[in-house]
């Protein structure tokens, strides 16, 4: 996808501080206001949305994400029963939006996870063990970011057909390199650090020095990373469901509604809208809250 | 791998070591993609012989295409091949050096004319952007930014197609001449897809080059002592800020190279554009191995060396930063 | 016996099978045919003029192969790019017609057991080598020979050849099967009377005849991408998959046709990319339309034609495993199901409902069966329980290329999940589906929505592909139905073939082998001022869509 692969993260800061100098009160109170706003109203777009997949459907019974009423086909937005309308074989839009929404969530927080976790590991074992070890490990990600994950996404779905486990095991592909580099690149960076040096000369064991120092320092980093990473996952999952690899139909997702909406865009054009709204809704959300914390961190 | 042996500057012993990584890299990428490839169920020979193929017609061509043998047998043979210069065949009977000759061409020219557009695009709204931080042409290019970084390219195709193709018929729905006739034909049929490719790239740079510009004109001493000196701001911007950010803009440009393969994929097949990505995609359906290993090389080679030229260029502006540090 | 299906073998015909193989017309029985568009007066033939044609990709769309017909897999879904390029010996004309083209005529002897073809004398090959009977001849060794038999294209003729046995089949013919009888006629000895040889040459590779002298002078890679034939056009420049151009041959016969000076095929990405390259007036034919919500709204900016179809869908259910090896859970299939309100809600009623393998486009058009197992609830809740049918998942298999099928699927699935069965939806790719139905001996499906019939039945991917004994794709083996349907072949006699359709309907029917539902058949639309048959007027489908003849095919935009 044409997206800010690899470790660019590492060179992403969004809008790094404004230092205020020389400013008024006013300003730096609305300064401050801003930053909140900045913080905040992403957190809530994302917290809101969670909300509607994971908490709606337990709170209101809604129709199925599934099986719709063949002869309530193609009903417009806000019909009685249907907020968002139905599809073109009678299944709820809303639905469909609510459910698949499930999915790009889940998908995205096991991605991240995983790429944090193995991707962590990896990145910083390498990075403050150096020597052969770094090497090895170094090479390990550098073909794995080298090997276009999409080609081992669609053969992965080709060969042992499309599921959302299958979709987590592709995109982690993409996933846990990127983290690897950005963890490796952040260890070597904090291991030339005066205070880590000294504890290393002083005898801590290594996994101290990792635990109390290297994690801690590198985690602001990476989370922050992850956020921006699950926005771009969503948009990946969606790829992979565009192209008919990912969530196996009849289960709903956003991308295979982009990709079916398409189908009929010229005469129904809200097929497509209905589920891009959400999508960039979603992933602007949580770029703009990686970015913002990616400030407040970065800042301290 | 020690390349004690390389006689000649630190600089080049750097090179010599990231050179034998990369070909290494390389090799290890072509291992995997035939390991995923093969390890994967697939009935290749029924799927091309279709509905009426006898189960011995089936064996024959399993045979013809080698598909009876062991995995590493196959690969070796692919191996030696490839050390020859012959990427093999496809399973439709084509070389694929050959294929990739017909459409490589039309995805590195679409590639490129979406990197060189979004490149000085994103260029002149971070030099306007830095300019004055949080001005409106700041602001603007931080929402512009976002949602490039944030809209999927296939459903951003989607739209620009209706708005630019159908409705104001600026430009073709489909991309099919690609490759063919002359300057004015590429612009008119590449300008869509690439538009689709470059959004998310423009987002990128700008957002990166915005950043790197703002940090540099209120941290860095030599831009106080430009300032001093009384150059013009935009000078200043310009000829000393840009100039710098300028590495760090070519690292990610680097960086993001062989992940366009997959955007290409999608976008091509979008807009019937005859190139590469399409047919990857075709390859990986069909389980065409060879066809799959061919084009997923060609992309790694790109990406590795987009990382070599990111790495070099890493160690040459962060000095804390050692390579190799096979004596610590 | 063999299975005596005559559409081209292969990927496509696959493909093809999931919205016809088969054409429409003869004239039949009429029965309740659905409008024919909007086509009104059509403005006076104009010569010269180029136009775009847009085709679809995952059918006409895709040519990996390019157009050597022996080694064309994809060739039955190319057959607009055969008819410009190589003509036809013969076209099917408005109903159901055998047309002469580059054969003159055709006779039955011998109890139908030998077939005489005449060639029209002093045509030429656009390269200007002469067509004729040795020429004839060439082409169908070629047919017959290794690169037929490589890409599994050997046709199914019943003829002797040169092994016997299993490997009979995709054997050459042998000598004395067929004869150049004179420069201008050849004759064919079948082993079998097959009064239907001519119908089931349509979309089938001795259809097409190209120059010898090309085949030998570029060989057959070369020859593939720039094939030399008789036909009203040749290739400027060839694209596979992508863009194919074609021009007027100067050498045609039949002058002062071809009408065009040129001819773009594009592939499109699908029909709604296919449909917005025509809003934005970047081409001016699209077939093969099927997507219901454009149909919707085409016809109010372009020609609209709907052919009469002549491929119903019908659902396969495998009788060879269980649950559908139970006649009751069959008979709870067909009253489970009411198939008026999905045609109605989904297809806006385009499309007639059928009980039968028959269409309103084909020869013994019959859509009611004396007998057939309607609409019940109550009856196929009770046959649900009795069955079992209720404590399974069915799996419902398709082929995810197609729209109709897709949409088919899920709205049985919403149909009988109400009445309590649980349906799995399996949209295969194509080999997915190839293997689907060969899986453990092919036992392992259970139904899948697919189509049965042709305008022949006979011909293509026609009631034989679906439902005898030893065709790979049938999930019927009852030796009684195969009797029916090989004794609806032999005569030439049309009135005399209807009957064992029929009874074999009805057979079909009595034991329920498959419900039948509609009769699809999608729309070739065009802009104002194109005319031509196919286009503008109905032509029987020969795979899908009808082989335009494009020769016959003018655009004519100011109407004067």
């Amino acid at each position: 996808m044409a997206v800010p692969a690899p470790d660019t993260a590492v060179l992403v800061p969004g809008g790094p501080p404004l230092p205020s100098l020389l400013v008024s009160d006013r300003q730096v109170r609305m300064q401050r206001i801003w930053r909140a706003v900045k913080l905040w109203v992403p957190l809530g777009v994302v917290l809101f949305l969670l909300a509607m997949c994971f908490l709606l459907p337990l709170v209101v019974t809604l129709p199925s994400p599934t099986n719709g009423d063949i002869l309530a086909a193609s009903l417009p937005p806000l019909s009685p029963g249907h907020l968002l309308g139905t599809d073109t074989v009678g299944v709820d839009e809303l639905s469909q939006v609510v459910y698949g929404g499930q999915v790009s969530f889940e998908v995205a927080a096991a991605v991240t996870a995983i790429g944090i976790a193995v991707g962590g590991v990896i990145g910083v074992t390498a990075g403050y063990l150096g020597g052969w070890i770094d090497a090895v490990l170094s090479r390990v990600l550098d073909v794995l970011i080298a090997f276009p994950a999409l080609v081992l996404a669609l053969a992965v779905s080709q060969g042992l057909g499309p599921s959302e486990i299958h979709v987590i095991w592709a995109l982690s592909f993409f996933g846990v390199p990127v983290f690897g580099r950005i963890a490796r690149a952040n260890t070597l960076v904090i291991r030339e650090l005066p205070f880590v040096t000294a504890a290393r000369l002083s005898g801590t064991p290594g996994w101290r020095v990792v635990a109390r120092h290297v994690v801690p320092n590198i985690l602001p980093g990476v989370v922050s990373f992850g956020l921006l990473g699950a926005g771009l996952t969503i948009i990946l999952e969606g790829a992979l469901d565009y192209l008919g690899y990912g969530i196996p139909p009849p289960e709903a997702s956003w991308g295979s509604m982009i990709a079916s909406g398409q189908q009929y865009m010229s005469a129904e054009p809200r097929y497509v809208l209905i589920p891009s709204i959400f999508l960039v809704v979603v992933v602007v959300a949580l770029n703009m809250f990686g970015d913002a914390l990616r400030e407040r961190w970065g800042a301290q | 791998m020690t390349t004690r042996g390389l006689a000649g500057s630190p600089a080049w012993k750097l090179v010599g070591r990231r050179l034998v990584a990369a070909v290494i890299v390389l090799w290890g990428v072509t291992f995997l993609t035939y390991a995923v490839m093969s390890a994967l169920p697939n009935d290749t020979a029924a799927g091309l012989l279709g509905l009426k193929a006898s189960p011995a017609q089936i064996a024959a061509l399993n045979r013809r295409l080698g598909l009876n043998q062991p995995f590493w047998v196959r690969y070796w043979h692919w191996f030696v091949n490839l050390l020859h210069g012959n990427l093999g065949t496809t399973l439709e009977g084509q070389s694929v050096n050959h294929e990739l000759a017909t459409y490589l061409p039309v995805t590195m020219e679409l590639l490129a004319y979406a990197l060189v557009v979004s490149l000085v695009l994103a260029v002149g709204l971070a030099v306007l952007a830095a300019r004055k931080p949080n001005g409106a042409a700041d602001r603007f290019s931080l929402a512009l930014s976002m949602l490039g970084l944030s809209a999927a390219p296939y459903a951003f195709a989607i739209f620009i197609i209706v708005v630019f193709g159908v409705q104001l018929g600026w430009f073709p729905v489909q991309s099919n001449a690609l490759g063919t006739g002359g300057v004015g034909t590429f612009f008119r049929e590449a300008t869509l897809p690439a538009a689709s490719l470059g959004f998310g790239l423009f987002a990128i740079y700008a957002r990166v080059l915005r950043g790197d510009l703002v940090e540099q004109m209120q941290r860095e001493d030599y831009i106080t002592t430009a300032r001093a000196k009384g150059l013009a701001p935009w000078r200043v911007l310009v000829r000393h800020a840009l100039r710098n950010s300028m590495f760090t803009l070519i690292t990610v440009v680097g960086l993001n190279l062989g992940a366009l393969i997959g955007a290409a994929a999608i976008i091509e097949t979008l807009f019937s554009a005859p190139g590469i990505g399409q047919e990857l995609l075709n390859s990986i359906s069909n389980h065409d191995v060879p066809m799959v290993e061919g084009i997923v090389l060609v992309f790694a080679i790109i990406t590795v060396a987009g990382n070599l030229l990111a790495d070099l260029l890493y160690a040459v502006l962060d000095p804390r930063i050692r390579y190799g540090s096979s004596s610590s | 016996m063999s299975v005596r299906t005559a559409c081209l073998a292969g990927a496509v015909a696959l493909a093809a099978s999931t919205a016809a193989c088969g054409g429409s017309s003869s004239g039949a029985s009429p029965g309740a045919q659905p409008s024919m568009g909007n086509i009104k007066n059509t403005p006076p033939p104009k010569a010269g003029g180029s136009i775009t044609v847009l085709e679809g990709k995952g059918f006409s769309g895709d040519w990996p192969y390019g157009f050597d017909p022996p080694t064309d897999v994809t060739g039955s879904a190319n057959q607009d790019f055969y008819t410009a390029v190589y003509g036809q010996l013969f076209d099917l004309g408005p109903n159901g017609k055998i047309l002469p083209d580059l054969a003159t005529g055709y006779s039955f002897s011998d109890g139908n057991k030998t077939v005489t073809i005449t060639l029209r004398k002093g045509v030429t090959f656009s390269d200007g080598t002469p067509f004729n009977a040795q020429a004839v001849y060439y082409n169908w060794q070629r047919d017959f020979g290794p690169l037929a038999k490589k890409a599994g294209l050997v046709p199914p003729w019943e003829v002797a050849r040169t092994a016997s046995g299993p490997a009979a089949i995709s054997a050459p013919f042998a000598k004395s099967a067929v004869q150049v009888t004179g420069p201008d006629t050849i004759t064919v000895h079948l082993t079998t009377p097959d009064g239907a040889f001519i119908n089931q040459l349509f979309d089938t590779t001795p259809m097409w005849i190209g120059s010898p002298a090309a085949i030998k002078k570029e060989g057959e890679k070369k020859f593939a991408q720039d094939p030399v034939g008789a036909g009203p056009f040749t290739v400027v420049s060839d694209t596979y998959n992508n863009q194919l151009v074609v021009k007027k041959n100067p050498r045609y016969w039949d002058k002062p046709k071809p009408y065009l000076n040129q001819i773009t095929f594009k592939s499109a990405s699908g029909d709604e990319a296919a449909y917005e390259s025509m809003l934005a007036g970047q081409g001016q034919v699209y077939q093969d339309l099927s997507t219901t919500q454009i149909l919707n709204e085409a016809g109010q900016h372009f020609q609209e034609l709907n052919q009469p179809g002549t491929s119903p869908y019908d659902l396969q259910l495998n009788t060879a495993s269980a649950p559908f090896s139970n006649v009751k859970a069959r008979q709870a299939i067909y009253a489970a199901t009411d198939f008026a309100p999905i045609l109605k809600a989904v297809f806006g009623d385009r499309y007639p409902v059928t009980e039968s393998f028959t269409g309103p486009g084909g020869i013994c058009y019959e859509p009611k069966v004396p007998g057939y197992q309607g609409y019940d609830p109550a009856l196929a809740k009770k046959l649900i329980k009795e069955s079992g049918l209720d404590k399974t998942t069915i799996t419902l298999g398709t082929i995810n290329s197609s729209p109709v099928a897709i949409d088919t699927t899920e709205a049985l699935r919403t149909e009988w999940d109400k009445l309590g069965m649980h349906v799995n939806i399996a949209n295969y790719p194509l080999d997915g589906l190839i293997q689907a139905f060969r899986a453990n001996g092919g036992k392992n499906w259970q139904a899948m929505i697919q189509t049965a019939g042709s305008w022949d039945p006979s011909a293509g991917v026609g009631v034989g592909f679906r439902f005898l004994s030893n065709a790979p794709y049938s999930g019927v083996h009852d030796p009684h139905l195969d009797q029916l349907l090989f004794k609806a072949q032999e005569p030439t006699k049309v009135s005399q073939r209807c009957p064992y359709y029929d009874q074999a309907a009805e057979y079909i029917a009595k034991h329920y082998y498959g419900p039948f539902y509609f009769t699809f058949a999608p729309a070739n639309i065009s802009v104002k001022g194109i005319v031509g048959p196919g286009l503008t007027s109905a032509l029987p489908a020969v795979a899908v869509v009808p082989a335009i003849p494009w020769q016959d095919v003018y655009y004519n935009p100011s109407g004067k």
